[in-house]
């Protein structure tokens, strides 16, 4: 297991980092993305701790049509949506630092229409989910693993146009 | 007693007085016979000088008032008879007797007669004679009524005196005796509700029978205090749940509870003495005497787990405690003991410890599950685009397999866990350290724990791997949630000694964190089952599973920690020797 994973790339797939991971054929800053929000492209954030389940999941959505970047932390996530406006947020919960749980709440105070899908791997979670709901959010989860057709039709399901 | 010393008194007082009396009786006598000689020389000087025979007659003749008087005479100067008187038949006159002095008087006692010779001296020139002899009648018949009185003087005080002495017995002797009396009866009879009786008269001796009697009055109540504690001991002995006994300060046991003859269906006459060996394991048997007789030699206080044998001939496994009592001196008189049944106890601590064992392996596995999960969501994501794109299907299956293999190392260390040998076997200490953090190792990062690891790679040491796994993974999972993030955990293992005194040889294992300390007050309390500071996630069950766990191998755990402010810090202390004892095999539980 490695440690650090803020920094680490996959090798085989492009490096992401904040200030690279926009593809190049959307305009994520300015008028240009505000003209953008609700266009053909859905933008999505995936946020997992390991680098490789991050970017996995951003290119399969990718392929899929979506203009998806990843993030490595629920800190770094939130600052890419205040400049991404995301239509949806893709998140594992446990993580160092911010839970999942912690930056779906902080991104919908920013972004209010933006959905929130949490997928996990441990039982924990289920009180996390119930704490937040006491504080009046529900959010929708996943157990990993989880099959990337599910994932495509869950994701389809959750955009406004639906 | 009395009489004898009275009668003697009077005795001796008599003896004088008689004595005395004789003496004055005897010179009265001489003075008596010498004024009638010399009354008679008077009156004999005319019939001397004249011859005159009749005439000294009838001076003699007076002498017929003194009736002792058995014969006189007057006799001439030259010793010639001249007239005589007797008091009974005249016969033959006496010669005169002669004396070699020349004396006017003189006198003797002769055989039963007093003879007494008197000159007659008329103008300086001796005339004559008087020869008296006198019977000794006088003192005989003074002595016999002397004797008469004194007999009579002596009946009659004894008689007083023995008057006198019952009259006293009567008021001193008799309540005396009558105390005496009591005093025997209430020691041998051991009973202090007696009373001696009142002397009707208020003297010394009432204020000794008085004292007396209120003495066996504080007796009795001491007595009957006494026999009503005993007679609560006794009740609250034999209605206790406990076995319970006495014994002297030989160890002989004196006396033992209902519950025990209930218990061991004994008799008192079989239990006598040492005679509760016969409920004892024979195998355990020589262990108890030896720590019973060392108590005893040393006085101090006993306490074992043993089993004793019941009625039905199970055995069930008891705690006997056992305290000496002791006088002001300090020397011990007596030993109380008791011997409660913790069977059930133990049995279900045994299952405790089954039940937290399972417990904390599913919690592990929850958290192993995580582990695997995140991998193989990578795996099936990886799959996936390896389909989709066939272009870059090596570069996918390169990272599916080095996935793979992350799954496999953690079943791998995972299925440790599950692992347990039936018979202890060679454990390489650091392997298990290692399979143990790598478990960790995510759990560390999250938390940005720095750790410090120093163990050599070859330590090994006999034992159940399953469990001192266990024993490790506990520890570090407590280290890693006391600590805050960017924390420190460090992990050292070295070849070691005991510190028991034996100087077994051994390993320690030492997990120190630099979390916010534990409070002397709960240094103890965190390894009693069902304690716990994290009462969300814990049982409380950890460190009491990992206490028996490290004592089932004959090891022993220390816990050292700081909560002074800025360096505070934990440090628990694994010691595990390199081969248990041979009794290793003995489980905690009773084997029954």
């Amino acid at each position: 297991m490695n440690g650090n994973h803020q920094n680490v790339g996959v090798p085989g797939l492009p490096l992401f980092s904040v200030s690279n991971l926009v593809p190049k054929d959307i305009d994520y800053t300015g008028e240009e993305s505000d003209r953008l929000e609700g266009g053909k492209k859905p933008k999505i954030i995936v946020v997992d701790d390991e680098a490789l389940i991050a970017e996995t999941v951003v290119e399969i959505l990718n392929q899929e049509g979506f203009a998806a970047i990843s993030a490595s932390s629920g800190a770094s996530a939130i600052e890419l949506a205040k400049v991404v406006h995301p239509a949806i947020i893709l998140s594992d919960v446990i993580m160092p630092g911010l839970n999942g749980i912690e930056m779906g709440i902080k991104i919908r105070e920013i972004v209010p229409t933006c959905k929130v899908i949490l997928f996990s791997g441990q039982a924990a979670t289920v009180d996390l989910l119930e704490r937040a709901r006491k504080q009046g959010y529900r959010f929708e989860i996943l157990a990993k693993p989880i099959r990337p057709e599910h994932l495509i039709q869950v994701v389809r399901s959750s955009l406004p146009s639906h | 007693m009395n009489m004898l010393v009275s009668g003697g008194a009077l005795l001796l007082a008599s003896v004088a007085f008689f004595a005395f009396d004789l003496i004055t009786f005897r010179a009265n006598l001489v003075t008596n016979t010498s004024t009638q000689a010399q009354i008679i020389g008077s009156n004999a000087v005319s019939p001397l000088i004249f011859n005159d025979a009749k005439s000294a007659e009838s001076t003699l003749s007076a002498l017929r008032a003194s009736q002792h008087i058995t014969y006189a005479g007057v006799y001439t100067a030259a010793r010639g008879f001249l007239a005589g008187y007797w008091r009974d038949q005249p016969s033959q006159p006496p010669p005169l007797p002669t004396s070699e002095e020349t004396q006017h008087q003189f006198s003797y006692f002769g055989k039963g007669q007093f003879s007494l010779v008197q000159s007659i001296v008329f103008q300086g020139q001796p005339v004559g004679f008087v020869y008296i002899q006198s019977d000794l009648g006088a003192i005989n018949d003074r002595f016999r009524s002397y004797g008469i009185i004194l007999l009579i003087i002596l009946i009659a005080s004894l008689a007083a005196a023995l008057t006198l002495s019952r009259i006293s017995q009567r008021s001193v002797t008799r309540p005396i005796l009558t105390l005496a009396d009591t005093a025997r009866f209430v020691s041998r009879q051991k009973d202090y509700s007696v009373r001696a009786p009142m002397p009707r008269e208020r003297d010394e001796v009432a204020f000794l029978v008085d004292a007396f009697n209120e003495m066996l009055l504080e007796i009795e109540t001491r007595d009957s205090a006494l026999q009503e504690s005993e007679e609560q001991f006794r009740t609250l002995a034999d209605s206790i749940p406990q076995l319970a006994w006495m014994a002297n300060a030989d160890g002989d046991l004196t006396w033992y509870n209902h519950r025990w003859y209930e218990y061991t269906g004994t008799t008192p006459e079989q239990m006598a003495g040492w005679g509760w060996q016969s409920v004892q394991d024979p195998q355990i048997l020589p262990a108890v005497l030896k720590k019973w007789r060392e108590s005893l030699s040393k006085g101090e206080p006993f306490e074992m787990i043993f089993p004793l044998r019941a009625a039905d001939g199970s055995f069930r496994k008891f705690l006997t405690l056992a305290r000496p009592l002791r006088d002001h001196r300090g020397h011990v008189v007596r030993w109380f003991g008791t011997n409660t049944d913790i069977t059930e106890q133990l049995l279900a601590e045994e299952a405790l410890r089954q039940t937290e064992k399972l417990a904390a392996t599913g919690r592990l596995a929850a958290s192993i599950a995580h582990e695997i999960n995140n991998p193989l969501e990578a795996v099936t994501n990886l799959v996936y685009l390896a389909r989709k794109q066939p272009s870059k299907v090596d570069d996918y299956l390169k990272l599916a397999d080095r996935e793979l293999d992350r799954i496999a190392q953690i079943t791998k260390n995972t299925l440790g866990f599950y692992r347990d040998s039936v018979s202890p076997t060679k454990v390489n200490i650091s392997e298990v350290l290692e399979e143990v953090l790598a478990l960790y190792a995510r759990k560390l990062q999250f938390k940005k724990i720095s750790l410090h690891s120093e163990y050599g790679a070859g330590i090994e040491i006999f034992g159940y791997p399953g469990e001192i796994r266990q024993v490790f993974a506990n520890l570090i999972a407590n280290a890693i949630e006391a600590l805050p993030e960017q924390g420190s955990l460090a992990v050292r293992a070295t070849a070691a000694k005991s510190r028991n005194g034996n100087d077994q040889p051994g390993v320690r294992i030492t997990f120190l964190d630099t979390g916010s300390g534990i409070a002397p007050a709960d240094r103890r309390k965190i390894f009693e089952p069902f304690y716990t500071t994290k009462k969300d996630v814990g049982t409380g069950l950890g460190l009491w599973l990992t206490q028996s766990l490290v004592e089932k191998h004959k090891g022993s755990l220390r816990l050292r920690s700081s909560v002074k402010p800025g360096k505070t810090w934990t440090a628990f202390s694994v010691f595990l020797p390199d081969h248990p004892p041979p009794d290793y095999e003995v489980s905690p539980v009773p084997k029954l």
